[in-house]
């Protein structure tokens, strides 16, 4: 069952989030790194102090986002992974569709059940009241 | 002077300087210069001091003008041509020479070392640095603390309100109910019923989104609907957009008329006799149900127009907008009517017929007819191939080994429509509220017989059953006379109590008839087991009597009874038109004689005598037969 050919779409789509998924989390992390090593500091460059500090500000600032938007494309994942499961998991559609027909037939027997019986009621009770009726003085 | 940014290109003259005028006007032109001379004054002209470009460039033009003003000291000091160059290459090869010797001193590292010259040094201090980098990392720490907490109230308030479910729950309840799929970012769901087996071309799709959030927060709270279930919360995470053909409310009108008075409605509709309303915020499961009951009546009701288009009858049905009109019986029209509404306010006004209830078999006969064609589609009968186009019916398949003749054939091809169908429940439906309401109308009127009638239970669409059970109060165990009534569509079939079967039309007076006449067999035949019970002679009896004044509609029945001892006798005689009865009795030796001319002898008395009428509405005793007893108990004890 699991391992049951899937379409070369489907199969596209799942690569592609699992190669989400990596992504992100390699961004996370190198993002990270690059923060902590900007952090660290000691790197020789042609360019002022101040000039670097300000670079590193920025780079600062553009990498912590980076990892911001790397952990919203992973919830953004997991909400599509969920919708994806929710679409295809013919499984438990199915089993759901069995529930509801057991159910609507288990509505159904007791309604005619309930149907049998109020017609059996009713019957015994027009017995009576004809029985009633044309014995009474009325007629 | 602008002599920087235009470059003069000079050359020399064509002409020879003039070195002297003489009074009498003659120059006297410098004689050229010869190839040495001109090669000693470019030699000297070499300045390895100069480097750059723009040094050469400003000495250029220094050099050029100070050569204009002395260019004959340079002739004088150009002993040799290459001097000045030889001194300035001996002065570089010194310098290399040194500089070698103190580059080899300055390799070894033991006598000299070379130290950068400071340069001037920096203002910024360590602590600035670090202070620079903190307010860095504080400022990323700022945005990764803000994504933090975006995400994580994006969680709490999903947790918080519990009450408004999960977006992914919702789909997920929508994905157990409803079919869906995904086609490139939006979800588009379906609600035909074509998995159902219905061909109808109208694809019913819907589409899903994500609701926003802040525009229904405080929702109004739904007016309670009438007869549907309110929607506990009316707030979802879901979205259903439908196709605004199958918005609203639609329902299926079925009115039977006749001369334009309404005889029985019937308003189809699948969420109850209450229209739902179609308001924004009701619950998308809901919403759905609504649109696929528009999408049911639309299909239905274009199934039912095709058929009645196609339909070959003596009195066509006319298909006019969204209405069909088709003849059931003479005089009286089955109309079918979609009404749809698209529009919010519930103005789906109840017409005002006599009958307002709701006829719930002619609703669900509708229904079901269209079902069991979705049925059908979907369901073949065994054995069919499992792909590939179906094969013939299983009838079909029958008819070779059975040998089928062509009129057998012809009759499978035959299918039954829709409205050929409903047509009959129709009438069916007609003829039944005919013979109750004939029934009804006689067991009020008649007081003497009884008349009960026992529907059964047993029936289908078009055909029910009725016993009728004809007897007197009282005289149950003496006789009664059962009529058996068989509701078909266009007609009763009725089976009397000696067998015989009438099949009667769909005129209600037919059956009115018979049953006056069934009464009179019925106080005829009770007389008679009276009679029996009584011990009185059965003499005659006739339910067809020939005799006595014209009946406008069936025969007067008879009967004629003698007591015990003979000498009294009793002449029954009812007619079913006036319901009347007239009885007379005879005595046959009157107990008192007195011989008169003709008849002498009292013997003769024997041959009958004269019948007289008895006023029975003077007599005492509830009803006919007692009344009847009386007199057989009165007259046998005379005796």
């Amino acid at each position: 069952m699991a391992n049951r050919a899937l379409p070369q779409s489907k199969e596209a789509l799942l690569k592609s989030y699992r190669t989400r998924l990596k992504d992100d989390v390699k961004s996370m992390l190198e993002n990270f790194e690059e923060i902590i090593k900007l952090a660290k500091g000691d790197h020789d460059t042609q360019l002022s102090r101040l000039t670097q500090c300000e670079q590193d500000t920025y780079e600062m600032h553009v990498r912590a986002a980076n990892i911001v938007r790397a952990g919203e494309s992973l919830m953004k994942l997991v909400s599509d992974i969920k919708q994806y499961l929710i679409l295809n998991d013919f499984p438990s559609v199915n089993e759901a569709i069995t529930q509801n027909s057991k159910l609507f037939r288990t509505k159904q027997a007791e309604c005619d059940q309930k149907l049998m019986t109020l017609r059996d009621d009713v019957a015994a009770e027009l017995y009576d009241l004809e029985e009633e009726y044309y014995t009474s003085p009325n007629k | 002077m602008a002599f920087n940014s235009i470059n003069i290109s000079v050359e020399a003259p064509i002409e020879n300087q003039i070195q002297e005028i003489t009074y009498d006007g003659m120059e006297i032109y410098q004689p050229p210069l010869t190839l040495s001379e001109s090669l000693v004054k470019y030699a000297q002209k070499i300045d390895f001091s100069k480097t750059t470009d723009l040094d050469l460039k400003r000495e250029d033009t220094t050099d050029d003008s100070k050569s204009d003003i002395d260019p004959k000291d340079a002739f004088q000091s150009s002993l040799w041509p290459w001097d000045s160059v030889r001194n300035k290459l001996r002065n570089a090869h010194q310098e290399v020479c040194v500089l070698a010797d103190v580059l080899a001193i300055a390799k070894d590292k033991r006598y000299m070392v070379l130290d950068p010259v400071p340069q001037e040094p920096l203002e910024t201090k360590p602590m600035v640095q670090i202070y620079a980098r903190k307010k860095a990392l504080a400022g990323a720490a700022n945005v990764l603390l803000t994504g933090a907490e975006k995400l994580k109230t994006s969680q709490n308030e999903a947790v918080r309100n519990r009450t408004t479910p999960d977006f992914h729950i919702e789909l997920l309840r929508l994905r157990q109910n409803w079919r869906l799929k995904k086609v490139s970012n939006t979800i588009i769901g379906d609600l035909s019923y074509r998995t159902a087996g219905s061909k109808y071309l109208q694809t019913g799709t819907f589409e899903v989104t994500k609701a926003e959030e802040d525009e229904k927060t405080n929702s109004p709270p739904s007016s309670p609907l009438p007869g549907g279930i309110v929607p506990a919360k009316p707030s979802s995470a879901l979205k259903v957009s439908i196709p605004s053909e199958l918005q609203g409310v639609a329902y299926i009108e079925v009115l039977c008329q006749k001369d334009f008075e309404d005889l029985c409605s019937a308003n189809i509709n699948f969420l109850g006799s209450g229209a739902p309303s179609s308001n924004p915020d009701m619950h998308w499961q809901q919403k759905l149900e609504a649109a696929q009951n528009v999408l049911f009546c639309k299909e239905l009701f274009n199934q039912l127009a095709k058929e009645a288009v196609q339909l070959q009858n003596p009195i066509p049905h006319m298909v006019v907008g969204n209405q069909i009109m088709a003849s059931v019986l003479p005089s009286i029209q089955l109309i079918i009517a979609l009404r749809h509404s698209t529009s919010g306010d519930k103005k789906i006004e109840k017409p005002s017929h006599s009958r307002s209830e709701h006829d719930h078999v002619l609703e669900h006969s509708l229904h079901q007819l269209l079902r069991e064609v979705h049925h059908k589609n979907t369901h073949h009968p065994f054995p069919h191939p499992a792909t590939g186009p179906l094969g013939p019916s299983k009838k079909r398949m029958m008819a070779g080994p059975m040998a089928a003749d062509r009129y057998e054939l012809l009759e499978m091809t035959k299918q039954e429509t829709l409205l050929e169908q409903i047509v009959r429940q129709t009438q069916h439906f007609l003829m039944r509220m005919r013979t109750e309401y004939v029934l009804d109308t006689l067991a009020k009127e008649f007081k003497d017989p009884l008349i009960t009638s026992h529907w059964s239970t047993h029936s289908s669409a078009t055909r029910s059953c009725v016993k009728i059970t004809i007897l007197t109060h009282g005289y149950d165990a003496v006789h009664s006379t059962p009529l058996l009534v068989y509701i078909a569509e266009k007609g009763l079939k009725c089976i009397c109590r000696d067998g015989r079967v009438m099949n009667l039309s769909y005129e209600p007076q037919e059956l009115r008839d018979l049953i006056f006449y069934t009464i009179n067999q019925h106080r005829i035949q009770i007389v008679i087991g009276l009679a029996k019970v009584m011990g009185w002679q059965i003499l005659e009896n006739s339910n067809h009597l020939g005799i006595g004044a014209v009946e406008p509609l069936g025969n007067a029945a008879s009967c004629l009874l003698a007591s015990p001892t003979g000498d009294r006798i009793i002449a029954v005689r009812c007619e079913p038109q006036a319901n009347a009865i007239h009885v007379s009795v005879a005595h046959s030796p009157r107990t008192d004689f007195f011989p008169g001319r003709l008849v002498t002898e009292r013997k003769w008395e024997h041959l009958g005598g004269q019948f007289r009428d008895v006023r029975m509405d003077k007599m005492e005793g509830k009803n006919f037969l007692y009344k009847m007893e009386l007199l057989m108990a009165s007259l046998t004890s005379n005796s």
